[in-house]
Parts: C-alpha cells; sequence; structure tokens
C-alpha cells in the first residue's frame, strides 16, 4: 500500500514541474514586461498609454465584435443543437460529426476563402452578378469580421449546447407537456434552464477566441478594424515593444478572468438568477 | 363503483419499427377506479399508458375520453397527468417550483399558487421541504413530490408509470398504502403500471393482465386469482402448478394419472385443457391417503410456511404446507375439487413448465434489465 | 425533424461549407487566381507534390502534433492518476486551477507568455538559436495536457474505488493493478484526450507563431506567411486532400466500428477484444515506426544547417519547372564538405520568410531566432549595423563579390571599413493603377493615392516607414531628416487617407490588383511587371513631384549574417551567400524576383537581357542607372534616430488604432442587446424574488 501511495503522489509531479515551468512562470514574465518599461524600471507607464481613447476605443470595440459575434453564434446554434439533439443517436452522430470537420481544416485557410467570397469581385458578388443584382460590398467591412468570427467559431458554440441537451432526459419534456406545457414553454421554461451549463461553455468558447483573434480582423477587416489581437501581435512582430504588448496582454487577461468569474457565479447556482 | 366511463381504448395497435408492441386493445376505464396494468417487462402496458398520455399516437383505433376522440389532441392538452417512472422532477427547480409548475402555466395568481401547493404538500406529508433541491431528496421524498406535482392540477385521471419500483421494500409498503389513501381522498381515477403482481392485487379495483401486446384478463384482484383465464396470468399471478389435463366430463377432469371432482364445466368432452392448483391449495397427506404420491426432492423453510417441491408423475408440483416433510420422503397429497381450475388451451400452454429449475430471479433480472430502454 | 427545421440545418450547413466547397473548386482552377475559375486542372495537385517546402511543413506539422499529443497524454494521464488521489483539497484545486489556464486564457496570451519565457532563457544562457522545434514543442505540450487531464479525470472519477482494491485483494501487485484493472476502465478517456491533443496541434497556429523560430516550419505557418501575399492554390489542393483523408477516416471509423456506440454498450466480445486490441497496437507502432524514421533520418547522417530568412517569393523556388536555388546550394555544397571532410556531410537550408522590415529587426532583435542569413533592407542594414545586430563579412569566403557592379560595392547604408552586407536586389516603389477605372488626368504624383474619386479602391503599405514614406513624398518632405512637425504633418495626411483606403497591405496587392478589387497601389517595380503580366488593365508609373522630378523611394536589400552566429556557421552562411552570387543562381533568382539585380554576371548576360525583355528598360531605367548615387542618397531611407524610430512608431500607433470611421452602429447594437440581456436576467431575477418571498421565510426549515 505504501509503494501505491508513493506512486499516487509522485504521478502528478511531472505536470507540476511542468505548469510552474511553462505555464506561472511566462505568466510572471508577462507581468513582469507588464508593469517595467523598455529599460527594466518598474512604471505603471504601459497602462497609462493603454488609457489613450485610441486604445480604449480599440478595447470597446474589441470587446463589441466579440461580445456580437458570441450573441449571433448563440442565436444560430441554440435551434441548430436543439434540433440535432432531438434526432436519432446515429443521425446525430453523423450530423455532429459534420460540425466538427470543417476544424479540422486550417483556420487561416478558411478565412482566407470567405475573402475570396466577399471581395466586391469575389463568389458572392459574381454569383449575383447573374442575377443582375449590384455587388452588394461586404469585405473590410466589420459585419465581414464578424462573420469571420461567427464562420470560425460557431461550432464551438453548437458542440457543448449540443452536449448538454442531448443528455437531457426526454421524460422531463414529457412530464413538461403532461403538466400543460405547450411546445414552446417546453423549450423556454425546461429545455432552456437546464442547457445554461452548455451555453455558458459555449460563450466562453466563443468569446475568448473572439475577442483575442489577430487574423481574422486582419484579412477580413482591411486592416480597418485593429482589435486587441491585432495590436498585440504588432506590439511583439513589429513594432518591438514587449512591454506595451504585455500591459495589453495582461488586461486581455483581466478582462477574460472577470467576465468568466462573473459568468460562471451564475452558472453555479444552476443558472438560478433567471429561473 | 361509479359506472361512468372516462376513457376508453378501441382496437388500439401499436407498432414500433415493425416490432407490434399492442395488438387490438380495448379497454375501458371507468371513473373514480384504481386499475392496474399489469404484465411483464415488453408487453404493452406503459405504451397503453402512453397513448392516454398522449405521447405516443396509436397507428388504429380510437382513444377516447369522456366519449369524444382524443388521438390528435397534444398531451398539454389533455385532463390527465402522469407520475413518471424515476419521477422526471425538474432538476433545475427546488421542490415548491416544482409542484408550482403547472399553475404557473396557467398564470396563476401567486396566492392561489401558494395555497395550492402548500395543500398538496400537507398532502404528501413535505411541508417544510419548499426551498429543496430536488436533487437531494431521498427516493420516497421524490417520489410524494411527483405526485403532488401531478395532482396539483387536479386531473381527471392520474397515470402513474411504475412509481414505486425504484424503492425499496419498507417504503414501497407504505407508499402503496398512501397512493391508496390519496386516491380515496381525492376521487382521481388511477391507470397504475406494474410488473409487481403483488402490488396490483393490493392495490387495484381492477387489474388489466397484459403479455405479447395483448389484454389476457381484466378483472377484479381475486377474480384475476382465482380464476386465471389462462397459463400466463395462473403462472404470472402467485404460485401455481400447472399441469396438462383432459376433461372428462363436466366437473371431472384428469390429470396425473388421476381423475379429479372438480366446479368447472362447458368444456367439450375428453378436450385438454391446463390445469391449476395452487400450492398453498394442496394438503400433504400419508400416501394412502392421498390422491397422488411422489418423492419429496427438497424443503425450503419460508417462515411462514415450507416450501416443498415433490415429483410426481415426473412433474415437480410446489406445495406450501406448515408441516415439515425429510426430503427423499414419500408422501401423498390430497386436492380439494374447489382448489383445482381449469383453463382453455392457450398460446400460453406448455411454456410454465414445472418447479424443476428456480426461475424467479432470472427473470426479475430479465425484467430489470429491459426496464432500462 | 418539421421542414422547417430541416431547411434550418441545411442552411447552417451550408454556411458551414461554403468556404470549404469554395476551396475545393479553387483547387482545380487552371489559373492560379483564387476567385475567378479559369477552367478545370489537376496542376496544383502536382505543384503540391514537388513543392518540397510544402511536403517538409506537413511532415513538421506532423511530427510535432505525434510528439505533443504522446509526451501530453502520458504527462497528462499520470497527472490525472496523481490529481484523483490527492488527498490535500487546496492543493488539489490549486493545481487544477493552474492547470485550466492555458484553455481559459486566449491563445495570444499564452503564445507570447511563452515566447518572453523562451527569450529571457534565450538571453541567459546566451543562445541565439532557443527559439525552435523544442520550443514550439514545449509550447504545443503545454495547451495539449489541460485537454488530456480534463479528458482522463472523469474516468478515474466515474471508476468504482474498490476496483483497484478488489485487484490487490486477487493477488495483483500495484503495477499490474493499474496496468490490468484501471488501465481498461480509462484508456477511452486517454484516448480521446490524445486525439484532441492531436487535432488542437494539428491545427495550432497561433501559439506557434510566437514561439517558432528558423529553421522549423509548420503547416499553418506555413500557410499564414502564404496568406500575407497570394495563397497559391496549391495549398488548397493540399486542404483539399486532407479534408477528404478526414472525411474519409471518420466515415469508416463510424460505420465499420461499433455502429451502436451512442445507444448502449453492448457486451463486447472477446474476439473483438483481441480486435481492437491489434488495431491499437497496430496503430500505436505505426506512430512509434514515423517517429523514429523520422528522428533517425535526421539523426544519422552529419548535417549541415543554414537558416535563411528572406523575404516572400524572393528566391527561385523551383516552381514551373525553374531553378531551385535552394537547393542547388544544397547539393553544391553538400558535395563541398563532403569532399573537405571525407564522409558524407547533409547540407539543409531552412528557408523561412517574412514581409517587413520590422518584422525582420523584431526577430533579431529579440536574438533567439537562430538565423543565419538574413536580407533586410538598406536602412535596416544601418540599423542592424548601428545596433551591432549584424557582424562584418570575410569578403575572402565570398570569392563572387568581384562580381558586384563598383556603384552597389560602398552604399551608403554600409560603406564603413569593414562590409557588412552583399547587395542581393534593388528597385524603385512606383504606383500601379488599373487603366479601366483610374483616368489618366490624375495619374503623375503621389496624390493618386489620396484621390477620393477612387475611395475604396486604394491599398496603403501595411509597414510605418513606407506609408510614412508615400506621404512625405507627396509632401515634399524629406524622409530621412523630417522634424517631428512633419512627421506629424505626415501623419495627418496618412489619417485624413484612411477613410479612403482599401485595405493596408503588403504582398497582397498582387491579389487585389489583378482581380481588380482595388484600383491604385504603391509597390515596386519588378512586381508591377508581373502584376501587369497577369491582368493588362494594370499600368505604372514612377511618381514625380511638382517639379516634375522623381519623388519616390528607392530601396535595396542586402544579405547580412547576425551577430549571434557561430563563427562556424558563419562560414556556412558566406558560402550561401556566395553561392547566390554564382551565375545560374543570381540569374535564377534575378529572373524569378523581377527586380534590379547589381550582379554584372546577370546584367551583363545575353539570356538574361532577352529573358526581360522590353522590362529591361523599365526595371534598368538608364535615368535612374546613371543617377543612381544621387537617387540612393536623396530617396532611399535611412536610418533613423532613436527618438526619431520611437516617434515613428508612436504615430503608426497612432495611424493604426485611430478610427476615422466611427462604428456607431455597432456599438449600438451591442449596447442595446447588452442592455437587453442585463434587462432580462434582472426581470427574471426580480419575478423569482417576488415569488419566493411568499414560501421562503414563512415555513420553517424541518426536516
Amino acid at each position: 500500500m505504501n509503494k501505491k501511495s508513493l506512486i499516487q503522489k509522485a504521478a502528478a509531479s511531472p505536470h507540476i514541474v511542468w505548469s510552474v515551468l511553462f505555464i506561472v512562470a511566462p505568466l510572471i514574465f508577462v507581468m513582469y514586461y507588464a508593469f517595467t518599461d523598455k529599460d527594466g524600471n518598474f512604471t505603471f507607464g504601459n497602462f497609462t498609454e493603454l488609457f489613450q481613447a485610441s486604445y480604449l476605443e480599440i478595447f470597446m470595440r474589441s470587446v463589441c465584435f466579440a461580445f456580437l459575434a458570441t450573441v449571433i453564434c448563440l442565436v444560430i446554434a441554440y435551434p441548430i443543437a436543439y434540433f440535432i439533439s432531438r434526432a436519432k443517436p446515429k443521425t446525430q452522430k453523423i450530423l455532429i460529426m459534420l460540425i466538427m470537420l470543417p476544424m479540422w481544416m486550417n483556420f487561416l485557410i478558411r478565412t482566407y476563402s470567405w475573402m475570396a467570397l466577399m471581395e466586391d469581385t469575389g463568389i458572392i458578388n459574381s454569383f449575383l452578378g447573374i442575377f443582375g443584382i449590384e455587388p452588394i460590398h461586404m469585405i473590410n467591412t466589420a459585419g465581414a469580421v464578424i462573420v469571420g468570427m461567427v464562420y470560425n467559431y460557431l461550432p464551438y458554440m453548437i458542440i457543448p449546447i449540443h452536449s448538454v441537451l442531448s443528455k437531457v432526459d426526454g421524460r422531463l419534456l414529457e412530464a413538461a407537456a403532461d403538466l400543460g406545457s405547450n411546445p414552446l414553454t417546453v423549450i423556454t421554461k425546461v429545455v432552456f434552464p437546464l442547457s445554461i451549463p452548455g451555453i455558458i461553455s459555449g460563450i466562453t468558447m466563443v468569446f475568448v477566441p473572439s475577442i483575442s483573434t489577430f487574423y481574422i480582423s486582419q484579412k477580413l477587416g482591411g486592416g480597418n478594424f485593429d482589435l486587441i489581437g491585432d495590436t498585440i501581435e504588432r506590439q511583439f512582430q513589429t513594432a518591438y515593444n514587449y512591454n506595451l504588448g504585455a500591459s495589453m496582454s495582461f488586461v486581455l487577461m483581466l478582462l477574460i478572468i472577470i467576465s468568466m468569474t462573473i459568468m460562471n457565479k451564475y452558472a453555479d447556482d444552476d443558472g438560478g438568477v433567471i429561473i | 363503483m361509479n359506472e361512468k366511463k372516462i376513457i376508453e381504448l378501441k382496437g388500439v395497435s401499436k407498432s414500433f419499427d415493425g416490432e407490434l408492441i399492442l395488438d387490438n386493445i380495448d379497454l375501458k376505464i371507468y371513473e373514480k377506479e384504481f386499475m392496474t396494468l399489469l404484465g411483464p417487462s415488453g408487453c404493452g402496458k406503459t405504451t397503453t399508458l402512453r397513448i392516454i398520455a398522449g405521447f405516443v399516437t396509436p397507428d388504429c383505433g380510437e382513444l377516447l375520453f369522456d366519449g369524444e376522440k382524443i388521438n390528435d389532441v397534444p398531451p398539454y392538452k389533455r385532463s390527465v397527468n402522469t407520475v413518471f417512472q424515476k419521477y422526471a422532477l425538474f432538476p433545475h427547480l427546488n421542490v415548491y417550483e416544482n409542484i408550482a409548475f403547472a399553475l404557473r402555466l396557467k398564470k396563476t395568481p401567486e396566492e392561489e399558487i401558494y395555497e395550492r401547493v402548500e395543500e398538496m404538500l400537507t398532502m404528501v406529508n413535505l411541508r417544510g421541504f419548499e426551498k429543496r433541491d430536488v436533487n437531494l431528496l431521498s427516493g420516497g421524498q421524490q417520489q410524494r413530490v411527483a405526485i403532488a406535482r401531478a395532482l396539483i392540477n387536479k386531473p381527471r385521471v392520474l397515470l402513474l408509470d411504475e412509481p414505486l419500483g425504484a424503492l425499496d421494500l419498507k417504503l414501497r409498503k407504505d407508499m402503496q398504502n398512501e397512493l391508496k389513501n390519496i386516491q380515496r381522498k381525492t376521487g382521481i381515477t388511477f391507470i397504475y403500471v406494474t410488473h409487481d403482481q403483488e402490488e396490483a392485487l393490493s392495490m387495484s379495483d381492477t387489474v388489466v393482465v397484459m403479455a405479447n401486446g395483448k389484454i389476457q384478463q381484466i378483472g377484479s384482484p381475486t377474480d384475476i386469482y382465482n380464476e386465471p383465464e389462462n397459463a400466463f396470468v395462473a403462472d404470472f399471478i402467485g404460485e401455481s402448478n400447472i399441469i396438462d389435463g383432459v376433461m372428462l366430463d363436466d366437473f371431472k377432469v384428469r390429470f396425473s394419472g388421476h381423475e379429479f371432482v372438480c366446479l368447472d364445466k362447458g368444456f367439450g368432452k375428453s378436450e385438454p385443457v391446463d390445469v391449476v392448483v395452487r400450492p398453498e391449495d394442496v394438503d400433504v397427506v400419508p400416501v394412502e391417503k392421498g390422491m397422488l404420491s411422489g418423492i419429496v426432492d427438497s424443503v425450503t423453510f419460508k417462515g411462514v410456511h415450507y416450501e416443498i417441491i415433490v415429483t410426481i408423475n415426473k412433474f415437480k408440483w410446489m406445495i406450501q404446507s406448515t408441516d415439515y416433510v425429510a426430503p427423499g420422503q414419500k408422501i401423498g397429497i390430497y386436492v380439494e375439487p374447489d382448489a383445482i381450475h381449469i383453463m382453455k388451451k392457450s398460446e400460453f400452454s406448455g411454456m410454465f413448465g414445472d418447479y424443476s429449475s428456480f426461475s424467479d430471479e432470472l427473470e426479475h433480472l430479465s425484467d430489470v434489465t429491459e426496464e432500462e430502454e | 425533424m418539421k421542414k422547417s427545421n430541416k431547411i434550418y440545418t441545411a442552411l447552417i450547413f451550408v454556411f458551414l461549407y461554403l468556404p470549404i466547397a469554395v476551396l475545393i473548386l479553387f483547387s482545380f482552377n487552371s489559373s492560379n487566381s483564387t476567385n475567378s475559375f479559369a477552367g478545370f486542372s489537376l496542376k496544383w495537385y502536382k505543384e503540391l507534390f514537388s513543392d518540397g517546402a510544402t511536403l517538409l511543413a506537413l511532415r513538421n506539422t506532423l511530427l510535432l502534433a505525434i510528439l505533443s499529443s504522446v509526451i501530453a497524454t502520458v504527462i497528462g494521464t499520470l497527472a490525472a492518476y496523481g490529481i484523483h488521489h490527492m488527498k490535500n483539497k487546496h492543493i488539489k484545486n490549486t493545481v487544477l486551477t493552474v492547470n485550466n489556464i492555458p484553455m481559459m486564457n486566449p491563445e495570444i496570451v499564452v503564445g507570447i507568455s511563452m515566447m518572453l519565457l523562451f527569450v529571457f532563457v534565450g538571453r541567459l544562457i546566451n543562445s541565439s538559436t532557443t527559439l525552435g522545434f523544442g520550443t514550439v514543442l514545449i509550447a504545443h505540450v503545454t495547451f495539449n495536457i489541460p485537454y488530456v487531464v480534463l479528458s482522463v479525470m472523469p474516468k478515474f472519477k466515474q471508476m468504482d474505488r474498490h476496483l483497484p482494491e478488489a485487484a490487490l485483494d486477487l493477488g495483483c501487485t500495484p503495477f499490474q493493478s493499474f496496468y490490468k484493472v484501471e488501465m481498461p476502465q480509462i484508456i477511452s478517456g486517454i484516448i480521446s484526450g490524445f486525439i484532441m491533443a492531436f487535432t488542437l496541434s494539428i491545427d495550432d497556429f497561433i501559439i506557434s507563431y510566437f514561439t517558432i523560430g528558423s529553421g522549423f516550419e509548420t503547416l499553418p505557418i506555413r500557410i499564414y506567411s502564404m496568406t500575407k501575399k497570394r495563397v497559391t492554390p496549391d495549398m488548397y489542393a493540399l486542404s483539399a486532400l486532407i479534408f477528404l483523408s478526414i472525411l474519409i477516416l471518420l466515415l469508416i471509423s463510424n460505420f465499420t466500428g461499433n455502429s451502436s456506440g451512442v445507444k448502449e454498450k453492448k457486451p463486447v466480445t472477446l474476439k473483438q477484444k483481441k480486435r481492437r486490441r491489434i488495431v491499437f497496437a497496430a496503430t500505436f507502432a505505426l506512430i512509434a515506426i514515423i517517429t523514429g524514421a523520422v528522428l533517425i533520418s535526421t539523426a544519422t547522417t552529419e548535417t549541415v544547417v543554414v537558416n535563411v530568412y528572406n523575404w516572400g517569393e524572393y528566391i527561385s523556388d523551383g516552381s514551373d519547372g525553374s531553378f531551385d536555388s535552394n537547393k542547388a546550394f544544397e547539393d553544391y555544397y553538400s558535395k563541398v564538405l563532403s569532399e573537405e571532410r571525407g564522409h558524407k556531410v547533409k547540407v539543409q537550408v531552412n528557408y523561412t520568410t517574412y514581409t517587413s522590415n520590422e518584422d525582420l529587426y523584431a526577430k533579431i532583435k529579440s536574438g533567439v531566432g537562430g538565423y543565419d542569413v538574413i536580407v533586410p533592407s538598406d536602412y535596416m542594414v544601418e540599423r542592424l549595423i548601428n545596433e551591432g545586430l549584424v557582424q562584418p563579412l570575410d569578403l575572402n569566403n565570398i570569392p563572387n563579390y568581384k562580381y558586384i557592379k563598383d556603384d552597389f560595392k560602398k552604399p551608403f547604408y554600409d560603406n564603413g571599413e569593414e562590409t557588412y552586407s552583399v547587395m542581393y536586389t534593388y528597385g524603385i516603389v512606383g504606383i500601379i493603377y488599373n487603366t479601366e477605372y483610374v483616368d489618366e488626368e490624375d495619374i503623375g504624383g503621389w496624390d493618386l493615392l489620396w484621390n477620393e474619386k477612387y475611395s475604396g479602391h486604394i491599398l496603403q503599405f501595411n509597414n510605418a516607414r513606407d506609408a510614412f514614406g508615400s506621404a512625405m513624398y507627396k509632401e515634399g518632405i524629406n524622409v530621412n531628416t523630417a522634424t517631428e512637425v512633419e512627421w506629424r504633418n505626415a501623419l495627418n495626411e496618412l489619417k485624413k487617407q484612411k477613410p479612403l483606403v482599401q485595405s493596408y497591405v503588403m504582398d497582397e496587392v498582387y491579389n487585389k490588383l489583378e482581380s481588380e478589387e482595388a484600383w491604385i497601389g504603391a509597390y515596386y517595380a519588378g512586381d508591377a511587371l508581373s502584376m501587369i503580366y497577369n491582368n493588362e488593365n494594370l499600368a505604372f508609373y514612377y511618381p514625380k513631384n511638382s517639379d516634375g522630378e522623381f519623388a519616390t523611394n528607392i530601396f535595396a536589400d542586402a544579405m547580412c549574417i547576425p551577430t549571434g552566429v557561430s563563427e562556424e556557421n558563419k562560414k556556412h552562411a558566406e558560402a550561401y551567400i556566395n553561392f547566390m552570387l554564382s551565375e545560374e543562381p543570381a540569374i535564377a533568382n534575378a529572373e524569378y524576383i523581377y527586380y534590379g539585380c547589381p550582379n554584372t554576371l546577370v546584367t551583363e548576360n545575353p539570356d538574361y537581357i532577352e529573358y526581360l525583355g522590353e522590362d529591361y528598360d523599365v526595371i534598368y531605367d538608364s535615368d535612374i542607372e546613371d543617377n543612381i548615387d544621387t537617387l540612393f542618397s536623396e530617396y532611399a531611407y535611412r536610418n533613423l534616430p532613436t527618438d526619431k524610430l520611437a516617434l515613428l512608431n508612436r504615430l503608426w500607433e497612432e495611424l493604426k488604432v485611430d478610427s476615422s470611421s466611427f462604428n456607431g452602429g455597432i456599438y449600438i447594437v451591442s449596447g442595446v442587446i447588452a442592455l437587453g440581456i442585463v434587462g432580462f436576467i434582472v426581470f427574471c431575477y426580480v419575478r423569482k424574488v417576488r415569488r419566493r418571498r411568499l414560501y421562503w421565510n414563512t415555513t420553517p426549515k424541518t426536516k
């Protein structure tokens, strides 16, 4: 027994060492850079720089874009997750597989493909042209960036919602109908409240990458809609301003931690605030 | 008993994936009746219940409620409520909100909801549990919440789908009494589905025995026990020795190489029949006084009585007796004419052999696995 | 499902698969356009299998994915076991929280945090080659572990805790009990964790992007550097193949395996079990063999590696049957070294690309990129020399240096005693416009890029120096000696221009101009000529100022060797530079790049002159050639003093983050939705409280 408990104790140690070295230490470096200037002196300067109107707007814009993308994802994903969860197990498996399949394709190349679709002389407009419809300007607009985010992260919303919905006991739906719920109230009073954990994890999985993306906005927004991700990337890859970049990452991290804490607080409550 | 029909099934059939689950069922349910659908799993009793609740639409036949056809009325418009197997309580709602669910849908004023929920809680002995999380309640408590939730709507008919299946024996007995009391108090028609014959016999006004998608027998518990229609019913309800016999004449039957006097008539001359003798109706007597005799195979002490397996003419009889006999001993048995029940041959004849192997537990196991579906 | 539901589901699938369909369709395009279909052809598939760099990147990606997911699976499974058995709740929670960080943190933060660590360690141990395969591998393992832990942990939780006890009771040793009893219970969790890790690793771009260095390129990174300019359809072909193989794999696993998998678990027969075991064993053996083979093949022969960091599409790469300069160097130098050392030496050129001098600077400055040869532009060479980031060349090792025209031997950026650079190409920035849409009378100067008539069809450089340069040339400001006020003026011009600009681009100009998505853009003369070759509506001019003189940027790109490169590697790097100056590669590169070449072996070669035809006079415009010294001194970018550099960076930031087009709509819509959601939650909360008021406090809490 002693030998066993020793194994049990030791088993996690590589992971702990790894975590300290490659998860905790790097974050300490982010903090270090965020709170120092180029010469390594302690300063809050990086953060005061972030309080310029232009950076604030970038933060605002990123939050808004990510928020809208998340809301749209949720609105689109919920019905489809629900429909799939009501299908036969075999159909469900195939449909879910088909939803995950695009994620195996490189996301850069899929986004690039959207560029070809949405350009003024692109495929969609050429197609509309056949019917004599004037080209619609899509690329390099805020809408295009949001479409790109929705496209890339939609599966991350569908899958957790589906996995919760597919586990909802069919008898609960019958019980609700039996007690007088029509199909709509069955969804609002029973299905929706029960799926809140799935919705929360879906929101997390869409919001976090949306708010920090830097490729989609560059390609589909034409460099006109800088987001936090773009700005951070620029600090590290071209402007060579690690300190400003680190402070931005730090703020981004705080932003996410705060929103996640709020979300989880009311998820822990079993979605208690709503019902 | 009030004789007003409340629900009637006429020629109802249903199949799933090409498999016939209900085969031309006719059933009448009366007001204030406590009716039990009894049968092994897969017999169609739950499907019948679900047709009445509205979760399953019959392939053919009619479902009448107060004389009106309701085949296509969705469940939420039927004045029928269900207590589900494993209760199906809403895990996101507490006890109070679970019970109040139906009233909330009707936009009932809060004060009225409060009064009625409290009334229900009193009825099921759960006052003070309002704020409890339903997931943390014991099985019996969850059961009560489920009943209260289904009854708050004051349905005309309450459907109960194996509601006591998950409870332990002691609790089960208590809940049986409680359910019966609630039914009496409220005067609501109960349609109760179970595979437990003891439960069916002790609670019901009417028992409907089902097998293979067909109704085998409808009757009061005593009728069902004493006058089983066929070998299936005889075997399913209580213990019975079912022996092949030949009807010689009215009131005269021959089996195990012996002629017996009985109380049945109306069979054809020399018609092969199934003969049922309940183990408790067999008396153990000295060999010379016996109508039949055989060697005792085994004896098990059951508390109230001994269970004795005796081989008579290669058929293993079960006998329940308060007197001990030793294994290997030769004994005689005596059967009163009124203890002999004659049944017509049916599809089930010969399926239920003697007591050469004890299959109760196996049967029970197969019940459990099939229930899961 | 109801019909309307089916239609909805179908629409979503159209949305999800539309880009993939486009991608597959265009992989069969006979032209290299990615938005107009010219005809069916398989040439991109053929091209793909002769594209060594892409295949190498694919191999790297697979190797990285296999290694990182195997390591992560081992560490993660052990960790799940250890964490499950932890008695101390606090420690357990802490470990789990830390474990979740890489999942919850935005990828970009994970990426930069690791990059900062590696840069720090690299400086600490004074190594210039920290970033590379090792660092990417560490990064991948790091973000893979949490997924493995999270998929294995629940299996331990579900397991009956008496099972191992039963095993011990029946005489198993602890190890046997783990292997024979616990393992089969958790194997499904391990496998799904492994698969998830593998998938994530294969697809990861962001984290690799920040932790990758020279000499190692994964497929996503390669695609990224391609999408910065022009994605060739062979990438589409590769994606189509990947898509198809995954589809087939999934179909096989879905229809042959246990098709009843979703429903109840049917008892598995021994035979099936045996078969499964064989399948597992086969898969693992295969993985092991591949990994082993790759490792061995790279480890057995002595390999000399030269890491080259160059601009995109800046070397003849063997496409369309052309000369492959890097390959030729590998063969040539391998022969040289093998003879010299008397045994077989393999030479490997790791060739990666960047899209701006600033990108290059950031990598070199971080000091851990491990590059041996870089090709910065003039002002960047000057800066690198000033900051001591490049080292003097030993011209004895570069005999072909003699072929460089004398005018170009001591250019302004490198005219000290030592020689730090060898000029690779030079060229002039001109303006490309579409004759279909742009009026002749509007052309001539830089103000075409500010012409409101063409709003939404103008491209501007996505790089600070060039973008500011365009504004300065237009305003007649000297790009090298501008005062802060003048810089600010230029910024104002750029801000004025921002609403007119379609997008800020570098190499993407090709696609945008050729497809007529944009009409006007400034770019380098040689590139302009190749664009005109692809679209005859395009035309090109060298912008002049109001006095009718050339007022545009002339640039030179030169090969240098960074400071960190060791004595040994420097020799190889010099051999590489020397080779690029020899006749065959120099001509091939010059023909490929289509810029001016300072090499007399090239400019005097009759084949080359014939190849350029009319274009020769554009690229080697006699007015320019004659005045090359003045042009360089007047119009080339010089390295700016630190304060001006900082100013430039700041102003560029200001331009980039300046939102000339206020997205009021977006803010209003998000605000309304957010208010709606908050309102709904408050409404529900209030209703809940009101409902509870009746019973919440009135009844005593009794058991």
